[in-house]
C-alpha cells in the first residue's frame, strides 16, 4: 500500500507542482522549523486518513509552482489550501489505484501548522519519507478507527 | 463566440489554477464565475447564464452529486454541459454522473492540455448554440 502512495503522492506532485521528490537517504535537518500538514479522512467500512507533512519553505515553493507565482508573492493563507487540495489529490490518486470499493468516502481535508522539531521522524509501514532537494516531504496512511 | 464559465470547488487555489489555465487554453472566455460548492453554483446560474461549468465532486455544504442532479431536473439548466474535474477515479463512482448526462471528466491532478482537449471535444460535439438553448424554454 505504501509503494502506491508514493506513486500517488509522485504522480501528483511531478504534474501539479512540476516538483520531484526523490527517496529519502538521511533524514537529519530535512525536517526542521515551521511546517504544514495536510489530510484526508476516508471514512467506509474502515476509517483511515492520506496526508502529508511539509516544512513551511517547500510548501511556499509549492504554491508557488501550482499558483504560477513568485515563491515571495504567495499569500501565507493560501498554503493551507494549497496543502489540503494536495493531500486531496494523493487520497484520491491513491483510492483510485489501489481500487478501493465505492464505499469509501473522502472526507474534506484538513490542515494543521506545526512544529517540525517537535516530532519524531521515522519511516515505518505506514509513513513514508522523501526529499525534495534540501526539505523533507513525509506522506502518511493512518488508520483513525 | 465567448463561452461563460462557472468554475465550482471548493478550493480557492484549485479555483484560481483553473481561471489560469481557461485563459491560456484558447477558449474566448467571456465572464468567469466561481462558486465553493453547489448552493453557490445554483445562486450563480439563478443570476447569471453559463455555457459550460466545470465542478468538482467532493464539496462541502452541497456537492458535485447534488449540483449535477439540480441542473439535470432544471429545464433551463439542463443542457448546459458539465465536466467534473474531480480526484475522485473510481469508475464504478463516475458511471453514475455519466448516466445522469455529463459530458465529461478530467482527473486531477492534471496537466492544462488535459483541460484543453476535453473542452475542445466537448464544445466541438456537444455545443448547442446559445439561442437554441432558450428556445422552448417556459420562463
Amino acid at each position: 500500500m505504501l509503494e502506491t502512495l508514493k506513486a500517488a503522492t509522485f504522480e501528483v506532485l511531478e504534474t501539479m507542482f512540476f516538483i520531484f521528490p526523490e527517496s529519502l537517504e538521511e533524514i537529519t535537518d530535512l525536517f526542521h522549523g515551521p511546517g504544514l500538514r495536510a489530510w484526508v479522512p476516508v471514512e467506509g467500512p474502515k476509517s483511515f486518513r492520506v496526508g502529508l507533512t511539509v516544512p513551511l519553505p517547500l510548501a511556499q515553493e509549492m504554491a508557488a509552482n501550482f499558483l504560477g507565482l513568485e515563491k515571495d508573492d504567495v499569500p501565507l493563507d493560501k498554503l493551507d489550501d494549497v496543502l489540503k487540495e494536495t493531500a486531496n489529490m494523493v487520497a484520491g490518486s491513491f483510492l483510485s489505484q489501489e481500487q478501493v470499493p465505492e464505499t469509501f468516502h473522502l472526507k474534506p481535508p484538513q490542515a494543521l501548522r506545526l512544529n517540525l522539531d517537535d516530532q519524531d521522524w521515522q519511516e515505518n509501514s505506514h509513513h513514508l519519507l522523501l526529499a525534495v532537494e534540501d526539505a523533507g516531504l513525509e506522506v502518511f496512511l493512518e488508520k483513525t478507527k | 463566440m465567448a463561452y461563460n464559465v462557472l468554475i465550482v470547488d471548493d478550493s480557492a487555489t484549485m479555483r484560481a489554477l483553473l481561471r489560469k489555465v481557461l485563459n491560456i487554453s484558447g477558449l474566448e472566455l467571456g465572464t468567469c464565475f466561481e462558486g465553493a460548492n453547489g448552493r453557490e453554483a445554483l445562486e450563480i446560474l439563478e443570476q447569471n447564464w453559463v455555457d459550460l461549468v466545470l465542478s468538482d465532486l467532493h464539496m462541502p455544504e452541497m456537492d458535485g452529486a447534488a449540483l449535477v442532479k439540480a441542473l439535470r431536473q432544471n429545464q433551463l439548466w439542463q443542457s448546459i454541459p458539465v465536466v467534473l474535474i474531480t480526484t475522485e477515479g473510481r469508475r464504478e463512482v463516475l458511471e453514475v454522473f455519466f448516466q445522469q448526462g455529463v459530458q465529461g471528466y478530467i482527473r486531477k491532478p492534471f496537466r492544462p492540455e488535459d483541460i484543453k482537449e476535453k473542452l475542445q471535444n466537448i464544445l466541438g460535439e456537444a455545443w448547442v448554440p446559445h439561442a437554441r438553448d432558450l428556445e422552448g424554454c417556459d420562463f
